[in-house]
């Protein structure tokens, strides 16, 4: 069981399909994600027969883009150019085996209690707590190696979040991640060289393989095969890695069903399998994300940015406010993006990213939605999401805070990217202008990757697609165990506890199969 | 009949005519694409001053080239969609002076960079947003280049990648599993696997040329 190649599962890739081919499981488990992954693993150990489905290639560190551009363009959906319309958000969805966790900051948080609390209230559950899912938070983060990022990989651009909240009162950890052995190459979203990241394609994948899972990467699941009240498999095609070009088709005859898709691809595919799972009409409703923005702060000495942790530290100071801050770095060419104006001043302002460090905040939203529909008969989705005017005033003062820590921890100036508000701030004093005033959404860019809601958990079949074992209240062997399925946000970064539900459910289904 | 024909060369003179030869090295953008791209990378980042390397220079043009080929069908129009856009806007929002209403392109570089500030700083959201769109596409185009990141001290460290199970499984994409190299012992391979030095060795493909 040393050798990999000798493991009873399997995986193929793009060059082994060279005809039509069908395939029959106990399980068949769409996405590769990280809640797919789990359920896959979880199933397999359960010693149920499982395919995973994914249309994304694995990557390979041979594979890996630094560019950030060009990373994004082989990592991501539509090219990283997926937005929302309505309000514009650029919105990412990884496609590649082990989905998001490839290419995200590794950051493992448990919701909070009072944050179950609503949703239980909101949502009629009475099985899904904190303390109920506790024992799934914890057989993941020993499998997965989760634990706070340490000092010596924090590099300096992190800890001085740390040492401006220390000096503001406001509580700093560092972030619990699902990382081994990092070394600090703040690489994470465009694949992690050091493999130190646990993503779900060097983790719970192989893991599955292993124990007998067969996974099939670039297969795009089409539809999903039902006769009444119970689903029969998926069908779809292969499909070339980066253009999609679909080759030989495939089906996979099943006894159960979990989509893993995503927010976005789940209710999709749902849809196009005559609005299956769909009676209470909730299917790509309640489009949620957690928009968030960056403020950038440069210091009086070089941070060497290049040097730490993706995101090390965060603040859950403000989670009951509504929003949650963080530190963060990317590919420097899309941290400038942001970087005002153009020109001469421009090119001195890049220089100074040397001496910078940045934060971001993001919203737990309250009032704004959206829903995701197919565009046209294609699989890509047309997405309509609003901001509403309160959500961006609560990310307004998430802007204000990041300014007063920035200048606790000795900033020299800001770069708060803000319409309306100078380019850049000088002291404290000067950034009053962003406490005082309120912000409208179109005042600030921002861009989000957590997603949830559009395929809702609720206690009433009539309100939501999903019970408290993410099985679709319609359908008897049918589960959806991605994010889509939290009813509102989750107050913080929200794959753990989509693991940790898909964990649930899995254990759940193992013992219906 | 007259007014038409007078409009239609006009149209055919200020969308087609006049554009530099394509280069035919560059597989996806158009000779129009070429000259828009070329102009609004040395707008947004000039020649000469705290970053000596300007936006062609940087190879600004080759970059979009290749990161627009990457794209989907879709994407690939709405990215062009944009340069189109931005090459037209003149007539609705001129750049100063009394020839202000001349495609981008034909502008002066004071004209190109004053437009494209207008966009910036207008009060209309969704002209800003354009502009932000333009300026993440070059902005991205022009980080690539290594001289770039190296001036401004972010280039990527060298890091050696362990061999973990995985990479007994996958091969690299787009080839057989039998291009899988790796064997159970590479694993045992020693590779640091302590904190990276923030002054240590670039990656090879960002490193000064000898």
């Amino acid at each position: 069981m040393n050798d990999p190649r000798a493991w009873p599962g399997s995986v193929r890739v793009f060059a082994d399909y060279d005809r039509d081919f069908r395939l029959d499981a106990d399980v068949v488990v769409v996405g590769s994600g990280p809640c797919g992954a789990v359920a896959a693993y979880e199933l397999a150990a359960a010693g149920k027969s499982v395919v995973l489905c994914e249309e994304g290639p694995p990557f390979t560190p041979a594979d890996y883009e630094i560019d950030g551009a060009l990373s994004m363009s082989r990592t991501m959906r539509e090219g990283g150019l997926r937005f929302t319309s309505g309000t514009v958000l650029p919105t990412m969805q990884a496609i590649a085996l082990g989905g998001g966790s490839l290419v995200n900051s590794a950051m493992c948080n448990r919701t909070p209690d009072f944050r179950f609390q609503e949703w239980a209230e909101e949502a009629e559950l009475s099985r899904t707590s904190r303390a109920e899912l506790e024992p799934h938070y914890d057989a993941i983060a020993e499998f997965l190696g989760i634990a706070a990022t340490p000092d010596e990989v924090q590099g300096r651009r992190n800890l001085l979040f740390r040492d401006g909240c220390k000096a503001l009162g406001y509580s700093a950890e560092s972030c619990p991640r699902n990382v081994v052995g990092c070394r600090g190459s703040g690489e994470c979203f465009t694949g992690c060289r050091p493999r130190a990241k646990q993503s779900m394609d060097i983790s719970y994948v192989p893991a599955a393989i292993r124990l007998g899972a067969q996974v099939l990467t670039s297969v795009r699941v089409e539809r999903i095969l039902a006769s009444g009240r119970r689903a029969t498999g998926v069908e779809g095609r292969v499909a070339a890695p980066f253009t999609g070009a679909p080759g030989p088709s495939f089906r996979v005859d099943a006894k159960a069903v979990v989509l893993a898709a995503g927010v976005v691809a789940t209710p999709l595919l749902l849809q196009r399998s005559g609005d299956l799972a769909n009676a209470s009409g909730q299917v790509g409703e309640h489009l949620q994300f957690h928009p968030g923005t960056s403020v950038l702060g440069v210091f009086p000495d070089p941070v060497e940015p290049v040097f730490g942790a993706t995101q090390g530290y965060q603040s859950l100071h403000f989670l009951r406010e509504g929003f949650k801050l963080e530190t963060l770095w990317a590919p420097p060419g899309v941290l400038a993006v942001r970087m005002p104006g153009l020109g001469h001043p421009l090119k001195q302002a890049l220089l100074d990213m040397r001496f910078a460090s940045v934060f971001d905040g993001i919203v737990s939203c309250r009032r704004s939605e959206g829903r995701v529909r197919e565009r046209g008969r294609s699989l890509h989705p047309a997405m309509r999401w609003t901001f509403h005017p309160d959500d961006a005033a609560v990310l307004g003062r998430a802007i204000w805070h990041m300014a007063e820590i920035f200048f606790a921890a000795g900033a020299r100036k800001i770069l708060p990217g803000v319409a309306g508000v100078p380019d850049e701030l000088h002291s404290l004093a000067e950034a009053e202008v962003l406490r005082t005033r309120r912000l409208r959404p179109s005042d600030i860019v921002v861009a989000s990757t957590h997603v949830f809601g559009t395929t809702r958990m609720h206690g009433d079949a009539r309100r939501g697609v999903v019970d408290e074992d993410l099985k679709a209240h319609d359908m008897d062997n049918l589960y959806v165990v991605d994010t889509g399925v939290f009813p509102r946000s989750p107050a913080v970064n929200p794959m753990f506890t989509g693991m940790a539900l898909a964990r649930r459910s899995a254990l759940a289904l193992a013992g219906r199969v | 009949m007259l007014v038409g024909i007078a409009l239609a060369v006009w149209a055919l003179v200020r969308l087609a005519l006049g554009y530099p030869r394509r280069d035919p090295a560059l597989r996806q953008l158009s000779a129009r694409d070429q000259a828009f791209v070329r102009a609004a990378a040395d707008a947004v980042f000039p020649p000469g001053g705290a970053l000596a390397i300007s936006g062609a220079e940087a190879g600004t043009l080759a970059h979009v080239d290749r990161y627009v080929a990457s794209l989907s069908p879709r994407s690939r129009v709405l990215i062009r969609l944009l340069f189109f856009l931005l090459e037209h806007a003149t007539l609705f929002f001129p750049a100063p002076g009394w020839d202000g209403f001349r495609r981008f392109t034909s502008l002066t570089p004071a004209q190109r960079a004053a437009v494209l500030e207008g966009w910036g700083r207008s009060p209309l959201a969704v002209r800003r947003t354009v502009f932000q769109s333009l300026r993440a596409v070059l902005t991205m185009a022009y980080f690539a280049n290594p001289t770039v990141l190296r001036a401004m001290g972010l280039a990527p460290l060298a890091i050696e990648s362990p061999v973990v199970d995985a990479d007994l499984l996958y091969p690299p994409i787009g080839q057989p599993r039998s291009a899988v190299r790796a064997t159970p012992a590479d694993r045992e391979r020693c590779v640091p696997r302590t904190p990276l030095d923030p002054h240590g060795p670039l990656d090879p493909a960002y490193r000064e040329p000898a």
